[in-house]
């Protein structure tokens, strides 16, 4: 768990991302958002396409 | 016994930078998780107290057998806001402006994934609670006979026959659905997309992990709940007959719809808690978390399971025997899941080095009640006995364990825990300590009696009672005015420590691991610039 | 201090022992502390799974609660207690610790508990076998109608508690909100199976002593049984919220040996009769007067006020009503559609009035839809009569 395995964070090595990488990032998080998004609206438009047989 | 001053020097990066606009703008405008997390926080307490002032009106009256002080119209109309405000207005928002200020800061991100949404999201709320509480107003004037008076579980057909409280509370509903939806989503996004390098889902803090299965739980069953009351719109407007038996309908689809959703609904209140607690709990035992898979792995089930056992809140209902049997079985089996989180935490504690701040009296104090809860739950489970359980006061008791001592005193937990973080400053333990002390014994003064006002017979939602269940009903009002009012202690503790105290270190309190006790307290507007690495 | 650290232990062994002393007597079916005493073989069930299930609870709470507190006392800081790093088991020992207590909880869910709840739960909903007669429930806003099919008695039950003791006015009598002006009647030892529907909202019928609980669902029917084992008289609640009066319409069951029942039956009979007779016989405005102003304060005052004043704007006042004061039929003597009689007859869809002509016989419809047009302030001046009633059905 992040306690016993976590050393304090280091700045000084990581390069701030590209701005093709965090375009990259963007991306995904807007389609994964949409994904979601979809998903719940469908579940309840779902309830009122299904009729009782 | 008290915080011992940290000996790590935090590191705090970026220097200060100030939000660009000031004042009323800022807060209607902000896309900074923090600042969204704080009104989320500060509307929850605002509803919290609204929803307890309506249940002491009705704990008043409750306090003697007779009608005092109000008709029974009104009295339905408290119980059932009271419920909407608790559930929709105060635990959800108070979870998400968890989720809000430490998500980001525990996975290393810079915020959330999509902040002009958490802005909406937040923003849609105040209108919501503007629409529920509306017609309680527009009553004084003669328009309406009032607010929804169905109690929140919205039966049909009795919110078929209701007045236009229960339009109010539909659309109400819907907002608040879509607040939590778009939460939900940002949150997954949050996590799946913006966690600094190195952290894989394994390491992911518990906290985050109990959020991602509540979004996941919100997103299935929101939209179903929102079915059902638009449903519900159109048999009380436009003629539908879906809750209508005459019409070839049945009120009992109504019932399957909303605790769809309300089943899940507890767990999305209460896992944000589960998340926290144990954070709280190694922290003041200075020793790491106890089966961190395990716990992963019991919220992923809790979360499973939460979505296929809706009816055991309507056994009384007429369901067929192989249904009662299933619902009853799989119910049961969300002990198992339960038990282990329960193992875990006490497993936390255990050879480990304990203080008693409030954080952790709060910890504690939820262990134990939250306990009972869950017992009291294994209980309600059982069909045969259930039939005397149901909608009496048992029922009534056995959910405030779940959700005042499991769900509000989680809450105060995580605000004891991290609001010297958000603020910079500690709070004052002695009024901590009054506050918990208070809290607790009220809370048990005022719902231990319930259960046996339940065992006795005395049905739910009922504004006046036979003479056997006076004494019990009592000692109720008693201890909730008492819990009522000690609430007024946080309030004050939480806003004195807002405006300043004793500054607190990075660490804060001495055992605690984790990204954001890395950054300083308060943290910088924009935290996480450049993101940490995780070995 | 060791002293202070002793003597805490010990209080808490103690305080659990005096605890466990006190559990079995809670288990004991004392009115204030558990289910009030049972009547019934369903009841009597429940009572046992309930005591052994509080048992089972009890006992893990203390178990775990206990731990918890020696691990608080022993554990802790300020005693120089040094924290342990472990995160999980390690060795058999430590894996069998933590997996004993989950194989201990299946056991108890679905063995201990499980066996029993299912033999609970099928004789619970075995409505048919054996059953010896049958009584009919039907849930009203806010009164229960009972009818015996089999023996042709359908009669209204209601609350009896005076308004002034629940507006405390008077002092409240012993079986307050507990009572009803008829009862339910039922002979001792014999199966009943109890059909329930409602005829507007979900009601729910519960006789605690009976360990029964039924949903009364309008536009379905749906079954439970009870077999009284003791005579005496046995109260209960509704038990689902159904509007205003949900709190004050009380279920009263006499249970009484068999040759009792079958008298009370024949005198039911008669007295029901006799009631109906009145539909035949033309009756004089007074006794039309007298008698609606009963039926009223029975049936009607509760929405629409003593007064006639209604409550707005749900519940329409009668007094100076449109509707009231309007036609009493139409000219060929034939049912007005949305009249008063209509509306006492057929309720209103969508609304909590009921379609009275379920539920009260031709001479009460008559005497209460007379009375409404000449008081209040009314003064139709008019009246109808039991037969007219009984022709417009």
């Amino acid at each position: 768990m992040i306690a016993a395995e976590q050393k304090s964070p280091e700045q000084v090595d990581s390069p701030d991302y590209s701005p093709a990488e965090l375009e990259q990032r963007r991306a995904t998080s807007r389609r994964l958002a949409w994904v979601l998004g979809v998903t719940a609206l469908g579940i309840y438009l779902a309830g009122f396409l299904y009729y009782r047989p | 016994m008290s915080t011992a001053p940290s000996i790590d020097h935090g590191t705090s990066h970026g220097h200060h930078v100030e939000p660009y606009q000031g004042g009323v703008l800022r807060w209607l405008t902000t896309t900074n998780h923090k600042d969204i997390g704080t009104m989320y926080m500060t509307f929850a307490l605002i509803m919290f107290f609204v929803g307890g002032a309506m249940i002491l009106a009705v704990r008043a009256e409750l306090f003697q057998p007779g009608l005092q002080l109000m008709q029974p119209e009104f009295f339905n109309q408290l119980i059932g806001v009271h419920a909407l405000v608790m559930i929709f207005a105060a635990l959800m928002p108070a979870a998400t402006g968890f989720a809000n200020w430490q998500i980001p800061l525990m996975i290393g991100a810079p915020d959330m994934a999509l902040p002009r949404i958490n802005n909406w999201g937040f923003w849609l709320l105040p209108p919501a609670a503007l629409l529920l509480t509306l017609p309680f107003i527009l009553a004084l004037f003669g328009i309406g006979d009032g607010a929804v008076n169905t109690g929140w579980t919205l039966y049909a057909p009795l919110s078929v026959q209701g007045g236009m409280g229960v339009d109010f509370a539909i659309f109400s509903i819907h907002i608040l659905g879509v607040s939590s939806i778009l939460g939900s989503i940002n949150i997954i996004v949050t996590i799946f997309n913006l966690r600094a390098p190195g952290m894989t889902m394994m390491k992911l803090p518990l906290f985050a992990w109990g959020w991602l299965i509540t979004a996941f739980l919100l997103i299935a069953t929101i939209p179903v709940l929102a079915g059902a009351v638009t449903m519900l719109l159109t048999d009380r407007h436009f003629g539908t007959q879906f809750f209508n038996a005459a019409g070839g309908g049945d009120p009992i689809l109504f019932q399957h719809l909303f605790w769809f959703f309300g089943h899940p609904e507890v767990y999305i209140l209460l896992l944000p808690i589960w998340g926290l607690i144990p954070h709280v709990v190694s922290t003041f035992s200075r020793k790491p978390i106890y089966g961190y898979k395990a716990q992963v792995y019991s919220f992923i089930a809790i979360g499973v399971l939460s979505v296929i056992v809706w009816a055991h809140h309507f056994f009384t209902a007429g369901l067929p025997v192989p249904a009662l049997l299933y619902f009853m079985y799989s119910t049961m089996f969300i002990s198992l899941p339960l038990a282990v989180l329960f193992f875990c935490w006490v497993a936390t504690m255990w050879r480990g080095a304990m203080s008693f701040e409030t954080p952790m009296l709060f910890a504690q104090g939820f262990i134990v009640l939250f306990g009972m809860a869950g017992l009291t739950g294994l209980v309600l489970a059982d069909v045969a006995a259930d039939a005397q359980y149901h909608h009496s006061y048992f029922v009534v008791a056995h959910f405030h364990y779940a959700l005042f001592a499991g769900g509000i005193m989680g809450v105060m937990t995580g605000v004891y825990y991290w609001l010297p973080k958000w603020t910079g400053h500690m709070f004052s333990e002695t009024l901590g300590k009054w506050h918990f002390w208070l809290t607790v014994v009220s809370f048990n003064l005022t719902f231990m009696p319930q259960f046996f006002l339940g065992l006795a017979g005395m049905p739910r939602r009922i504004p006046d009672y036979a003479l056997q269940f006076v004494e019990f009903n009592a000692i109720s009002t008693v201890g909730a005015f008492i819990l009522g009012f000690s609430q007024l202690i946080f309030a004050y503790n939480v806003w004195k420590c807002v405006k300043g105290g004793t500054k607190a270190t990075d660490k804060v309190w001495e055992g605690t691991e984790g990204l954001e006790w890395n950054l300083s307290s308060p943290p910088p507007h924009h935290s996480w610039e450049v993101q940490p690495v995780i070995k | 201090m060791k002293i202070l650290r002793r003597f805490c232990l010990w209080a808490g062994i103690s305080f659990l022992g005096l605890l466990l002393a006190v559990v079995p007597s809670l288990a004991r079916a004392d009115y204030s502390w558990n289910f009030p005493r049972p009547v019934t073989p369903i009841a009597r069930d429940t009572l046992e799974i309930h005591n052994h299930f509080m048992i089972v609870i009890t006992v893990l709470f203390l178990v775990v609660f206990g731990i918890m507190v020696y691990s608080m006392l022993k554990h802790r800081k300020s005693v120089g207690h040094q924290p342990a790093r472990f995160t999980g088991p390690t060795g058999t020992v430590q894996w069998l610790w933590a997996l004993v207590p989950f194989a201990i909880l299946l056991f108890i869910d679905y063995i201990l508990m499980g066996i029993p709840a299912y033999h609970a739960v099928l004789d619970m909903e075995d409505t048919r076998t054996k059953a010896d007669m049958v009584l009919k429930v039907t849930g009203m806003q806010w009164k229960w109608q009972y009818e015996y099919p089999e023996s042709g008695i359908k009669y209204l039950s209601t609350t009896s508690t005076p308004r002034d003791q629940i507006t405390n006015k008077e002092a409240k009598g012993e079986h307050y909100l507990l009572e009803v002006d008829n009862p339910v009647v039922l002979p001792v030892g014999k199966k009943v199976r109890v059909l329930l529907t409602s005829t507007d909202v979900i009601h729910t019928w519960w006789v605690p002593q009976f360990g029964v609980k039924r949903d009364a669902i309008p536009g379905f029917l749906r079954e439970t049984w009870l077999k009284i084992e003791e005579p005496g008289i046995y109260r209960g609640q509704c038990a689902e919220l159904c509007g205003k009066d949900h709190g004050f319409m009380p279920v009263v069951v006499h249970a009484v040996p068999e040759n009792e029942y079958l008298a009370w039956v024949d005198q039911k009979k008669t007295q029901l009769a006799a009631a109906a007779v009145g539909s035949d016989k033309t009756w004089s405005k007074d006794e039309l007067l007298a008698a609606g102003k009963d039926i009223y304060a029975k049936q009607c005052a509760a929405c629409h006020q003593p007064e006639g004043q209604g409550l707005a704007p749900v519940f329409p006042a009668l007094a100076g009503s449109k509707i009231v004061t309007g036609p009493l039929l139409s000219a060929e003597g034939k049912l007005l559609k949305d009249s008063h009689v209509d509306r006492v007859l057929n309720g209103k869809e969508g609304t909590a009035m009921q379609a009275f002509k379920n539920t009260l016989t031709d001479a009460e419809l008559a005497a209460v839809i007379t009375f409404e047009r000449n008081s209040f302030g009314n003064k139709k001046g008019d009246l109808i009569q039991p037969a007219q009633i009984k022709s417009l059905r």
